[in-house]
């Protein structure tokens, strides 16, 4: 049983990819110093959170069935550390962060510890909006910034908001059960630190000090621009309702907003509205009030939860400057464009392959004995080329039109 | 051999692939007539004509070899009247016109021209150019075509250049075998260039009843704007002109923007009026001095200007909105279709098991 | 729900939470006496209130009474909820809610998690092999998934597997309105889809019947594949015993309302979670539905708006399957749509009240 579990639960866009990247990609660095990191996949503790939560994901889901008992497990055997991190986890309800704690050993003496990473609301609202575009909503960042305000928390938006980052009622449903010592909350400090600040905090709160780590080059988290966003958005107003999740994922959120979109940096940012600031700054303060009162552990300073002052140039990204939204749609077009015909050309070298091998089956069944034919067929199956040619001779004959 | 040959050569953006639609709809009815209108396994004269002319047309060409003297073999197979119609003939050398002319010999030839107003015929030509790839702004090409002699210039008026093609095409044939068919101006009874076409021919309508549905799409300025910007946009990828013509002009321009009503129609910047009028002018004068067959009007071919409150769209300064719309809406577009056609290795490795279910069933 | 259970407000949630737990139905409102913490946390309001309902509706086990107040509400959606008045003034979180006012649909959120627990926990049923009879026509069932599955099923179980050298391709289908439905059902308790008012207008946007009624489009299919001679319509769901080589009729689809389906779909949802994509579609077919199709009410049926426009494709598709000369059993007028007595969509009440029979239900499984 593991004598310690750090349980790192959210919040998003406060570099916890980056995280988890380092972890992963350390795990045996880890073990030698007695911490595990248990992680078969890059998205292990995604699959896991997503199976004790029952939260469909898009079809994803289905990879997730027993992956939280799985993790458990393993945590359980392992004799030391433990680390699991994944920020969607801050949305448990009670129940479920009983049963979680319960899996882990809290019951039988584990000492859990909470961890959560934490960034101003200045930076997180407009994170999250773009978040939520990335994920096909269609809402103005005016109706988000609405729902988000309003106190009755009807909407799934700000339900989901609201759930990733409200401080203290995560660290309420996550360490009730827990002394407030061991709730440790690492905040993410202000844009022009030193680079590797927040990595210094994180490292610091899950006991990493003086591991030799590789840390890979500074992941940049591809963001959007103020019209990249807003085309985005009309995107998914014109599109949502004929395209499946399965394609819109590689298509719109990985081809267009990661790999195109988002390279176009000298583009304006997205940014609270000044005129929200006051609010914000409310709710910041109450909050860093409450986490004061309860004696959490801070690795970092509550002070980086204050935010940049508001901007002066702000660029409202429902107004966007249709001048770039149009370059960007031209940019985005081409990029799609030229996916198209590297598909195309793509399937013509499949099918010219698939011609020969079907070719070579069409001889296998001229001959006499059926048990050569098993064979020729077998060691069909059994090849690259093969496969294709046994799929090639159902695809080309005779159908006229694509495949459906 | 046929007995007649009607050589319908162009000009271009002149309604030619709706006649050559329509031809191609009641081939079989026009052949109870005996008029043939000989295609081969193509659905048009494009290949066979791109041979005569010898142009490169973005790699075609290999594939066309062979294709005019294909041609003319169905000609001499057939008796009675025959049409032969692609507008790219327009463009073909003095030498190439004698070729083709002597390849029918002993047929009795006739030339047939569609014309239309210059100042609807230099609007389409740009968008024609950005539909294969071009990325000139609109006002640069107006301005080079009114010299002649700047290699745009040449390329337009190779084509549209009324006089000369006429002068061209029709050195060899006395002036009664050699029409000009005027295309209606907006406003005129539907299938009224049609009809005037018949006439040229020599065709009774009746006998060609099935209308071809195909519309020209034409697009406004805004989206002419945006293409000519992805075409800029595309320079210097590897995009191939095969995909070019399937992704771009087919499914974007074809498919998507053509099919939404033209709020911002493209036309001759009102500058120009007057210099079209001239050309005009020119015209005038050597179709009724050649004496050449006229169906149609001549003056249909006068430049018609706009209300002098009417407001111009230059494709060159639209408002970034609506270029942004287009762009959208292109967008949407192709990923829907690169949606529907998935990824071909997913396809594959997923039909492998299927099919090797069903051989071992076998 | 924070640290302390002191204020008097929590103590009267804890006293109404164990009020339910013996069994009562006095709402939330109505209720006045305090009691002690017991367990960890206050269940949420989407808990308490959903077995105050079960009470309501019947004798509630020990057991289940224990897992409904455990029970999240798997999914997005509102988190746990807190009763109003029994916390004053909450600083952080939702605001508490009087839980008479939650939605069915809320309700419904845990109700489907719980009856997904119980088809996971009850397991497949044990299926027995049965060797392929050696000399029997060799078929195979397309079409209306909810027209061919069923009889496919039935024959397999009597030693006829669908495939085989020469097998003759029966597309079955029925009137298109139906059709519409059936696909609808068939994904429902299957691989799983949309709401039933979404995927309607959808369908309706991309103005294509989906693929696998398109008949004339699946016949084509089996045509390119066996020759045109190997294709059978068959509108006339009778004459297929005759065709694939049996006498006695088939097994049909079971019955299943319009509120039947969407508890199908729903809880499939959430079995997405707890099985492999192969179970859940087994233990939906197997285990959920048999149990809904237990408890009759008014069927699917589609609505009036999209009738026309359906009309239209029926038409045309069957003057396609004429035009293509397939032998056809049955009326092709038969493919078009015919009124028949229904709803025409499933209500949210109507499935909370059909989860709540069945979570009932479950002792006597």
């Amino acid at each position: 049983m593991s004598t310690r579990v750090l349980l790192h639960v959210g919040t998003p866009k406060t570099g916890t990819s980056y995280l988890q990247d380092v972890l992963f990609r350390n795990q045996r660095t880890l073990a030698a110093a007695g911490i595990l990191y248990p992680a078969d996949r890059f998205d292990a503790h995604f699959l896991a959170a997503l199976d004790l939560m029952r939260m469909p994901w898009g079809g994803l889901e289905k990879q997730a069935v027993g992956q939280w008992d799985k993790l458990a497990k393993k945590v359980r055997k392992h004799d030391g550390t433990s680390i699991i991190s994944h920020e969607i986890l801050a949305t448990a309800s009670r129940a479920q962060v009983g049963r979680a704690l319960t899996s882990l050993g809290h019951d039988d003496g584990t000492e859990i510890h909470v961890v959560i990473s934490v960034r101003d609301l200045v930076r997180q609202i407009p994170a999250e909006w773009q978040e939520n575009v990335k994920h096909r909503a269609a809402l103005s960042y005016r109706a988000f910034l609405d729902q988000i305000q309003d106190p009755r928390r009807e909407e799934r938006i700000s339900t989901w908001f609201w759930g990733v980052q409200e401080l203290p009622e995560i660290l309420d449903r996550w360490g009730d059960d827990l002394p407030p010592e061991r709730i440790h909350l690492v905040t993410v400090p202000p844009v022009g630190g030193p680079q590797d600040l927040l990595w210094q905090r994180f490292s610091k709160a899950f006991g990493l000090d003086g591991l030799d780590l590789t840390l890979e080059a500074e992941r940049t988290n591809p963001s959007l621009g103020v019209p990249e966003t807003a085309l985005v958005r009309r995107i998914n107003r014109a599109a949502n309702q004929e395209l499946e999740p399965r394609d819109y994922r590689p298509l719109v959120r990985e081809l267009l907003a990661h790999q195109t979109l988002s390279r176009r940096v000298d583009s304006p940012r997205l940014a609270l509205p000044p005129d929200l600031h006051p609010w914000v700054s409310q709710v910041t303060a109450s909050w860093v009030d409450e986490i004061e009162r309860r004696g959490y552990d801070v690795v970092g300073d509550l002070g980086d939860l204050a935010g940049a002052p508001p901007v002066t140039d702000y660029v409202d990204p429902d107004h966007p400057d249709e001048a770039q939204v149009a370059d960007a749609a031209v940019d985005a077009l081409r990029a799609v464009l030229l996916e198209g015909s590297r598909w195309q050309r793509r399937e013509g070298e499949l099918r010219a392959e698939l011609d020969d091998a079907y070719k070579a089956l069409e001889r296998s069944y001229l001959r006499p004995t059926y048990r050569w034919r098993e064979r020729t067929v077998r060691r069909l199956q059994n090849s690259g080329l093969g496969r294709r040619g046994l799929s090639a001779y159902r695809r080309l004959r005779g159908r006229s039109s694509p495949p459906a | 051999m046929a007995d007649v040959v009607y050589l319908h050569v162009g000009a271009p953006k002149t309604g030619t692939t709706y006649i050559q639609d329509r031809l191609a709809l009641n081939r079989p009815q026009l052949a109870r007539h005996d008029v043939r209108y000989p295609l081969g396994a193509r659905g048009d004269m494009f290949h066979a004509a791109l041979d005569l002319i010898e142009r490169p047309w973005g790699g075609m060409l290999p594939d066309a070899k062979g294709e005019w003297d294909a041609l003319v073999k169905r000609t001499r197979r057939a008796d009675g009247r025959v049409v032969i119609s692609h507008e790219i003939l327009a463009g073909a050398t003095g030498e190439q016109v004698e070729r083709a002319v002597a390849s029918l010999a002993p047929a009795e030839i006739h030339v047939v021209v569609t014309a239309r107003d210059l100042a609807r015929q230099v609007p389409a030509e740009w968008q024609e150019r950005l539909k294969h790839q071009g990325r000139m702004r609109y006002g640069k090409f107006v301005r080079r075509i009114q010299k002649p002699r700047s290699a745009i210039g040449r390329s337009f008026w190779q084509v549209q250049g009324l006089v000369q093609v006429l002068e061209r095409w029709s050195r060899q044939l006395p002036p009664e075998r050699v029409h000009v068919v005027t295309v209606p101006q907006p406003g005129a009874p539907h299938g009224e260039l049609w009809r005037r076409f018949c006439r040229a021919v020599d065709v009774d309508p009746a006998w060609a009843p099935l209308d071809s549905v195909r519309r020209n799409p034409s697009i406004g300025a805004p989206e002419s704007a945006m293409l000519r910007q992805l075409n800029d946009r595309l320079r210097g990828t590897e995009l191939e002109h095969a995909d070019y013509r399937t992704l771009v002009r087919h499914l974007i321009v074809h498919e998507t923007l053509a099919t939404a009503p033209v709020q911002q129609r493209l036309t001759l910047p009102p500058d120009c009026y007057d210099w079209a009028e001239e050309i005009f002018g020119s015209w005038r004068e050597w179709i009724v001095g050649s004496g050449v067959d006229v169906v149609g009007d001549v003056a249909d071919l006068r430049p018609v200007r706009p209300a002098p409150d009417a407001v111009w769209h230059d494709p060159d300064r639209t408002r970034p909105r609506q270029v942004a719309d287009a762009a959208l809406d292109a967008l949407v577009a192709m990923i829907e279709e690169a949606a529907r056609r998935d990824d071909p290795d997913e396809h594959l490795s997923a039909r492998v098991t299927k099919a090797a279910k069903r051989l071992r069933e076998r | 729900m924070s640290g302390d259970g002191e204020t008097p407000g929590i103590r009267r949630a804890w006293g109404w939470a164990a009020h339910l737990r013996d069994g009562g139905t006095t709402p939330w409102r109505d209720w006045a006496v305090e009691g002690t913490a017991h367990g960890r946390h206050l269940p949420g309001a989407q808990q308490l209130e959903l077995l105050r309902r079960l009470n309501a509706a019947g004798d509630v086990s020990d057991g289940l009474a224990t897992r409904v107040l455990e029970a999240s509400a798997p999914g997005r959606g509102r988190p746990d909820l807190e009763l109003v008045g029994s916390v004053d003034v909450l600083a952080f979180g939702p605001p508490p809610v009087d839980p008479a006012d939650l939605s069915a649909d809320e309700l419904l959120r845990v109700a489907a998690g719980l009856l997904a627990e119980d088809v996971h926990a009850a397991g497949l049923p044990v299926a027995g092999t049965v060797r392929p009879r050696p000399w029997r026509t060799r078929y195979r069932l397309v079409g209306d998934p909810m027209l061919a599955d069923p009889r496919r099923a039935d024959l397999g179980s009597r030693g006829r597997p669908p495939g085989g050298r020469n097998e003759l391709v029966v597309v079955l289908g029925t009137d298109v309105a139906q059709m519409m439905v059936d696909i609808w059902t068939a994904r429902s308790i299957g691989v799983g889809t949309t709401p039933w008012g979404e995927w309607v207008r959808r369908a309706r946007r991309l103005d294509a019947l989906p693929r696998r009624i398109d008949l004339p489009r699946v016949a084509r299919t089996a045509a390119e594949r066996v020759g045109v001679r190997r294709v059978r319509v068959v509108l006339d769901v009778d004459a297929l015993p005759r065709l694939v080589g049996v006498r006695r009729p088939l097994a049909a689809a079971p019955e299943l309302s319009a509120d039947a389906v969407e508890l199908a779909r729903r809880t499939g949802q959430v079995l997405g979670l707890l099985a492999t994509p192969v179970e859940r579609a087994a233990l939906l077919r197997e285990v959920l539905v048999p149990r809904l199709a237990e408890h009759p009410g008014p069927a699917l049926v589609l609505p009036r708006r999209h009738v026309e426009w359906v009309r239209g494709h029926a038409r045309t598709m069957r003057d396609e399957l004429a035009r293509a000369g397939y032998p056809v059993h049955g009326d092709p007028d038969g493919l078009l749509p015919v009124d028949r007595p229904g709803v025409t969509r499933p209500s949210d009440a109507g499935v909370l009240a059909l989860a709540l029979r069945l979570l009932l239900e479950k002792k006597s499984i």
